[in-house]
């Protein structure tokens, strides 16, 4: 029940957002679903290296500081809201750069 | 494959396996490959309750259920001693005084009870313990802990010398249908096999 209800409220708004945006084409529509996977496959990899970086210094800290670092430091949640931001900056970096020109 | 393709191959893959988690019962599934069918608790000679979290005083859910459990379990008298472990930050009170504390509240005597704030990981909480309970010749214990940790804490308890009675205590439902519900398990369900790999890797099991 819970997964229909988010289906069907997901549903009806991208059906508003394609009717307000009917004239557009094709074609902008796949390149935006290509660009939001590309920021969505940047935003996994900033989290793959910040936990990997996170687990890494936490060992670090252990084995040559001999201070106790919890590797479920890695695992908070904000992490990957961070990911996130991170993985836009550097998308929206890139497209200035490129509208910029050379 | 351009570095733009690879992302977009990344980012498909993210998008499929999050909307396997949350929309389907994936992580259900893998919750009942992971966790084995708890067992009813048989007697031992010690309690053995292991740490979660502590802030300021105050246990985390995982905590406050695991410390319940262990007080059920001395309640139904299946041992005599009921061992609190969990650390905590410098001057402040360790996850393993506030349980001490909080199960002389419900009833059980402060003879029956041991703290001991030592262990920051599963694997010392292990070794630690071995050096509270062998010398007391106190070697078969019931382990508390939750479901999901469990196998991971008793091949680490085994490993120290324990004969392993396992009661495990569940913290998450593993027949949830709430997307956020399902989201929430999959990442514990993946913090842990992280954490057993580790494990694996450093040869602790």
């Amino acid at each position: 029940m819970d997964t229909a209800f988010i289906v069907v409220v997901v549903g009806l708004s991208s059906l508003a957002a394609a009717l307000v945006a009917r004239g557009r084409s094709r074609r902008r529509l796949r390149s935006a679903v290509g660009k939001t996977l590309e920021t969505i496959g940047l935003a996994a990899v900033f989290l793959f290296l910040n936990v990997g970086v996170g687990f890494c210094l936490a060992l670090l800290a252990r084995v040559v500081g001999g201070r106790f670092v919890s590797l479920y430091h890695s695992d908070d949640v904000t992490i990957l809201a961070v990911s996130i931001l991170q993985a836009l900056v550097w998308q929206w970096s890139r497209e200035a750069e490129a509208s910029a020109g050379p | 494959m351009s570095a733009q393709g690879a992302l977009r191959g990344i980012g498909g893959a993210t998008v499929a396996l999050f909307a396997a988690l949350a929309f389907t019962p994936l992580s259900n599934g893998l919750y009942d490959v992971l966790v084995p069918p708890a067992t009813p608790p048989e007697p031992a000679a010690a309690i053995v309750v292991l740490g979660s979290r502590v802030d300021d005083g105050v246990l985390s859910d995982s905590s406050l259920r695991r410390a319940l459990g262990g007080v059920v379990l001395f309640r139904q008298g299946l041992a005599p001693l009921l061992v609190m472990l969990g650390a905590g930050s410098r001057g402040k009170p360790s996850e393993a005084d506030v349980r001490v504390r909080l199960a002389q509240d419900l009833g059980v005597p402060a003879t029956a009870l041991l703290a001991d704030p030592r262990g920051r990981t599963t694997r010392d909480e292990a070794r630690m313990c071995w050096e509270d309970l062998a010398p007391r010749g106190m070697r078969r214990i019931l382990l508390v802990t939750g479901s999901e940790h469990m196998p991971r804490a008793a091949a680490l308890f085994r490993r120290a010398g324990f004969e392993v009675v396992e009661a495990p205590i569940m913290e998450l439902s593993s027949t949830v249908s709430q997307p956020q519900a399902r989201l929430a398990l999959s990442r514990v369900l993946l913090r842990e096999l992280l954490a057993r790999a580790y494990n694996r890797v450093a040869g602790f099991l």
